[in-house]
Formats: C-alpha cells, sequence, structure tokens
C-alpha cells in the first residue's frame, strides 16, 4: 500500500503532445477513476504510472520512491487490461501464479494466494481450464486475480469492464467495489462510463485532449463542475447550457430570465453560459413560474424527462414520472438560483463559487 | 440438381485430379520399384522385392540415409535458430527497420543456380572473396569441396544462408499476431526480455513454428538442386543423401528399379517421420 504522486507528467509523440502535465496525488488507498472522452489521454497517463509509457518530462513517485525511470516489473505495481491480456497457453492457477514465480516466490506461499485470491473471486471450479475455456466475466475475473495476487503498492485498471455486457458489467463493478474495500489498496480506474466513474471513485480525474480538467469528489464535480466541458460531460441527462448574459439579477438568454445566485461571480452585461440540470428545473406554479411547452417525452420508468421550450429557449426537464404530460402539455417550471452553474462564455470556467449542496463549503 | 448431388461431383471431381496429379505419378514411381529396368523404353521385368534387398544390402545407401539426416537435421536447426534471431532482431524498432526486412528476404528470391555459382566464386582458389579474406586473417587455406567433412559443411551453410529467410519472414509474420498487451502483461509480472521469448513468444507461434519446421524438414530432406549443383555429392560420396543416391542410380547406373526403391524408402521414412511429428507436435494444442 502506498501513495501515489503524479508531478507535472507529461507524453510527447514526437511533436504530439498526449498529456500535457498531470499533476495528481494519490492517497493511499484511495480510488482514483482517470474519465474522459476517447483519446484524450487516459490510457496514457495510466501506462505512465504503469512504466509501460515512457515519461517524457515530470516524475512519478509511489510510496515515496521515484519510479519514473523504474521499469514496471520494479514499480510494485498490477495492472487489469481492457481486453485481459490472460496467457492463453497457460492454465488459470498458471495465469494466477506467474507473476509470483516471476519473482522467486515460495511454491507454498505462491499456492497459498493463488488459492486465495480464486476463493475471493470464485474462481476455483476454473483453476485447470485455459483463459479460453471461460466466458468474458470469468477471464475479467482471473484478470483481477492475477492483479490481486501479486498484493501490489497499487492496482492500476485500464477500462476493464468495457469488453463485458450490461449486465455483467454493473455485477463486476460492484464485485471492485467490494474488492476494493476488502484490500484497502490504493487503485487508479480508467474509464470513460460516467456511471462506473461516480459510482466507484473516491475522485475522479476528468482529462480532455491531454488536460485535465478538474479533480474531485464524485459530488463536487457533479455539483460544482470547473467548467464547461466538464459539466457537459458529467451527468445524465446532460445538462442544459444555455448561453446568456448578466442583467442584474437574472441572466437573459434572449426572452427567457433566469434569476442569478447571490454570487454569480461575473460582472454587469457579460457573456455568460449558464449550466441548468434537468433534474433541478421544478415543475410547480408559483412566483416567477414559466410556461414550458413540451415538445418530446422520454419515459424513463421512474421519471419523466421532457423536451420543449420555455420563453424560446430550448430545455429539457427532468421530473417525477409523469403520465399525464403530451406533446403540446404545457408545464409552469421555476429555477433555483442556489442550483445553477455560471461559466464565462469567453474562457469556459465556472464563476459562481456556491451552487453545491446545501451547507457544504466550496473546496479552494 | 441437387444440392447433395452437387456437392458429390464436386468432391468427385477434387478426388480425380487429385488422383491424376498426385496419386498417379507416386504410384507410377512406386511400382517401377517392383520391376528390372535397363531405361525407360526396354521392357520391365518384374523380380518382386529385389530391388529393395539390394539396394538395402549396400552400404553406399546407408551412408546417404545418414548423409540425408545429418544435412536436413543441420540445415533445419541452423536455419530456424537464425530465422527466429533475425525475425527478433527485425522486430525491434529501429531507423531503416523496412529497408532490412525488404533485404533480408532477398536470398530466398535468388535462383539456386546464381547462389550456388556465387558461392563457388566466393571460395574460388584464386579470385574467391572467402579465400583471400580466409588467408589475410593467416588461417590455413579450406578446402571447401575436397575434403568430406568441409563439403558437407560448404552445402548446408549454402542451403542455411538461402533458406533462413523463409524463416525469418513467417516468423516475423507471425509475431505481429501476438497481442502487445500479452507483453505488457508479463512485463507487470516480472519478466525479462529473456522469460517473455519463452513465456509468451514461442508458446504463442508454436502452432506456426511447427508448420516451419516441417516444412523446412521435406524439403531439406528431399533438397537436390543445391547438393546437385555444389558437390554432385560428392566428395566420394560425402554429400550423397537418398535423392542424389535415387537419381544416379537410375540415371548414371542405368538402374531405374534401384533408383525407385530409394525414392520409394526415402518416401516412406517422410511419410512416417511427418506422421510420428504430428503426433508429437499437435497443431490444436489449445
Ligand atoms: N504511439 C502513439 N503515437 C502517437 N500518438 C499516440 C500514440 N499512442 C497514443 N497516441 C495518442 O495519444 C492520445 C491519447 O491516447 P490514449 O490511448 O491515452 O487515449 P484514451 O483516453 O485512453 O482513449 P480511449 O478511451 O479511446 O482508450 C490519442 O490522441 C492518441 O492518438
Ligand atoms: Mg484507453
Amino acid at each position: 500500500m502506498a501513495e501515489v504522486r503524479l508531478k507535472q507528467v507529461r507524453k510527447a509523440y514526437g511533436a504530439a503532445v498526449a498529456v500535457h502535465g498531470v499533476d495528481l496525488d494519490i492517497r493511499d488507498g484511495e480510488f482514483v477513476v482517470f474519465l474522459g472522452p476517447s483519446g484524450c489521454g487516459k490510457s496514457t497517463t495510466l501506462r505512465m504510472i504503469a512504466g509501460l509509457e515512457e515519461i517524457t518530462t515530470g516524475t512519478v513517485e509511489i510510496g515515496g520512491r521515484d519510479v519514473t525511470r523504474l521499469e514496471p516489473k520494479d514499480r510494485n505495481i498490477a495492472m487489469v487490461f481492457q481486453n485481459y491480456a490472460l496467457y492463453p497457453h497457460k492454465t488459470i492457477y498458471e495465469n494466477l501464479a506467474f507473476g509470483l514465480r516471476m519473482r522467486k516466490m515460495e511454491r507454498a506461499e505462491i499456492d497459498r494466494r493463488v488459492r486465495s485470491a480464486s476463493t475471493m473471486l470464485g474462481l476455483d471450479p476454473y483453476l485447470e481450464r485455459k483463459p479460453k475455456q471461460l466466458s468474458g466475466g470469468q477471464m475479467q475475473r482471473v484478470a483481477l486475480g492475477r492483479a490481486l495476487v501479486r498484493d501490489p503498492d497499487v492496482f492500476l485498471l485500464d477500462e476493464p469492464l468495457s469488453n463485458l455486457d450490461a449486465k455483467l458489467r454493473v455485477r463486476m463493478r460492484e464485485e471492485i467495489a467490494r474488492l476494493h474495500q476488502e484490500v484497502g489498496t490504493s487503485m487508479v480506474y480508467v474509464t470513460h462510463d460516467q456511471v462506473e466513474a461516480m459510482t466507484l471513485a473516491n475522485r475522479i480525474l476528468i482529462m480532455r485532449d491531454g488536460h485535465v480538467q478538474q479533480v474531485g469528489a464524485p459530488l463536487e464535480v457533479y455539483d460544482r463542475p470547473a467548467n464547461l466541458f466538464v459539466a457537459g460531460f458529467i451527468g445524465s441527462p446532460e445538462m442544459n447550457l444555455v448561453d446568456g448574459h448578466i442583467a442584474g439579477t437574472v441572466a437573459r438568454c434572449g426572452a427567457l430570465s433566469v434569476p442569478l445566485p447571490p454570487d454569480a461571480g461575473a460582472a454587469e452585461g457579460s457573456e455568460v453560459v449558464l449550466g441548468i440540470r434537468p433534474e433541478h428545473v421544478t415543475v410547480a406554479e408559483g412566483p416567477g413560474a414559466r410556461p414550458f411547452h413540451v415538445a418530446v417525452i422520454e419515459q424513463l420508468g421512474a421519471q419523466t424527462l421532457c423536451i420543449g421550450d420555455v420563453d424560446g429557449v430550448r430545455l429539457k426537464v427532468l421530473m417525477d414520472r409523469s403520465d399525464a404530460v403530451r406533446h403540446g402539455t404545457t408545464l409552469p417550471v421555476q429555477f433555483r438560483p442556489e442550483r445553477l452553474h455560471v461559466f464565462l462564455k469567453q474562457t469556459g470556467l465556472r464563476v459562481n463559487r456556491a451552487g453545491a449542496r446545501e451547507g457544504q463549503r466550496p473546496a479552494a | 440438381m441437387s444440392s447433395k448431388a452437387t456437392i458429390y461431383s464436386f468432391l468427385f471431381m477434387g478426388l480425380a485430379v487429385t488422383a491424376l496429379l498426385i496419386v498417379a505419378p507416386v504410384a507410377y514411381a512406386v511400382s517401377l520399384s517392383f520391376y528390372q529396368m535397363d531405361s525407360f523404353v526396354g521392357a520391365p521385368r518384374f523380380v518382386g522385392l529385389d530391388n529393395y534387398a539390394r539396394m538395402l544390402s549396400q552400404w553406399v545407401f546407408w551412408r546417404a540415409l545418414i548423409n540425408g539426416f545429418i544435412y536436413s537435421l543441420g540445415t533445419i536447426v541452423f536455419q530456424v535458430v537464425l530465422g527466429i534471431g533475425f525475425a527478433l532482431v527485425l522486430n525491434q524498432v529501429f531507423p531503416g527497420r523496412n529497408i532490412v526486412r525488404g533485404l533480408s528476404i532477398l536470398p530466398y528470391l535468388l535462383p539456386t543456380v546464381v547462389v550456388v555459382l556465387t558461392f563457388k566464386w566466393m571460395v574460388d582458389g584464386s579470385i574467391g572473396v572467402l579465400t583471400k579474406v580466409i588467408a589475410a586473417l593467416g588461417l590455413p587455406p579450406v578446402q571447401w569441396f575436397e575434403s568430406p567433412g568441409a563439403a558437407m559443411a560448404s552445402v548446408i551453410l549454402v542451403s542455411v544462408w538461402m533458406w533462413t529467410p523463409f524463416v525469418t519472414t513467417t516468423f516475423l509474420a507471425a509475431l505481429q499476431t501476438v497481442p502487445s498487451s500479452l507483453y505488457e502483461a508479463a512485463k507487470v509480472d516480472g519478466t525479462n526480455a529473456v522469460q517473455r521469448f519463452f513465456h509468451i513468444t514461442l508458446p504463442m507461434l508454436k502452432p506456426i513454428l511447427t508448420v516451419i519446421v516441417l516444412l523446412r524438414a521435406v524439403w531439406m530432406f528431399n533438397k537436390f538442386d543445391v547438393i546437385w549443383l555444389l558437390t554432385q555429392g560428392g566428395p566420394v560420396g560425402a554429400t550423397e543423401h537418398l535423392a542424389i543416391l535415387s537419381y544416379k542410380q537410375a540415371f548414371g547406373q542405368f538402374d531405374i528399379g534401384g533408383g525407385a526403391a530409394v525414392a520409394t524408402i526415402s518416401f516412406a521414412i517422410l511419410s512416417v517421420a511427418v506422421f510420428i511429428y504430428f503426433r508429437l507436435f499437435p497443431l490444436d494444442t489449445e
């Protein structure tokens, strides 16, 4: 067990820069998820921690030890690959034992570790099989087991669940969460699935085009996205992003006026983008309620998502299930200033500091 | 025509072509070995297994058999080991890799006659490059074709030079099929490059290696042109293997039956060897 420290870790392929200087402190036992769209540099960053990709500049420390120039085998890390990367000609037992055998561990100790990992992961019946004779979920468990037996300082997982079907993915996700609780080792987990990130992470690092956008706890990035990219990326259905400008205590977006929180952080008249989560629009009569004309209805089961217009602005509104709404229905909607996200249009950066859950202090 | 009839008619045509092109010539060659003939025009006389008994009782046959094993074993071992070595080198990233990869196949593309003549020039007693290099190094001159050991070494050397590229190219292509994540997993698991070769590369490429070795073995065991052009089996039979013996018997001694008997025995030995080989190294190991 150990903390991992990335200092200005950068990766360039010739002139093309894949990762532009990542700074990150992963605490001992922490579960950090790298999240971002395809090609943003998540895998590259993870592979630099693993030692599979040379670090162009910057340093990586694991457990206080500078490992920047060390081989993967000398970093005491274990890795789980997207395509499992099981040794096809070795049995499951041998797959699990291989890393220990290469480290000249005592036979009895290898056996003890393999058996304990295999029991933990429910692999006991398959130890004598070859990887080909397992299902995708079972192979994924073997890949986890191979990392587990090593008892490394840190687990590195690169989209470990993306080859599984939706149902299995949920089950394995729970299994990984349970494993993390049981072994308590730091984990770095790469995914482009925000649900995986939100459910597994202690902290999420969001990347785009090789730049870190935000690092924070799942609810923190949900409540206070640092910029427009994070605002649009986190949350499902997506946040409404509406162009407007500051006019006193409201933001004017065409004919629509949205009341601002007291600390909107933007000067009078400045161009802003308002972020309004579909679930933060209240459907109720009251002072300041505006008519919302429903155009499209998506029934999600527990909730109903309506897409429509309010004062000429297109919005998504997520509400408790309503069987009565139809195309053309008009509903009264109100905006909640304390839930509003204000971004400067020019920089894309968030300017209002609050907007968090009630009572939560904004982080520095 | 029903689909079943179509299938059978195609099957029949396939079998007929096979019979015509493969079975018939083999059967004819085998049948020759039961007759005494001194030319292809003279009247053959049935002699049963006499030709076999006669050939098997001559020590030249056993010498040729042993020479054949030495030649094919020597060439295969060197071809495969060197071929894999070159493939591993060419698989690395280095500047000009594609040019070197292209050049490496060259010897395989040259006609055997050209290779053999080139080699003969290189070892020529007065103007040969190799002769001069050896002299410059202060070493005694090598009797390339005059001493029995050196002659065998020469034919093996030339053969290895010619056919190593086949192994290199095949193995290099096969190397591209091994997923890189396996090597990465093995790196994380604490292996060094040698361990990765034995734990990943070799097992992953075992099926292709099995076929390479088999193909090379069959080809080398039957290889005629290189030896014939270099030494004609000499000196005094030192490089004479079954194929050369069979040819000399049939067309030098005008003993067609004897030559056919040698060829048939050679064919039988290969068949048994291939059968055993596939028993030892089945292709579907997983
Ligand atoms: N060997 C390479 N040479 C040049 N560019 C590369 C190389 N490997 C990766 N890149 C580039 O680096 C960037 C980051 O790649 P990376 O694999 O880290 O993305 P990712 O975030 O893991 O995406 P995905 O979700 O698709 O796996 C990409 O733009 C990619 O094109
Ligand atoms: Mg990736």
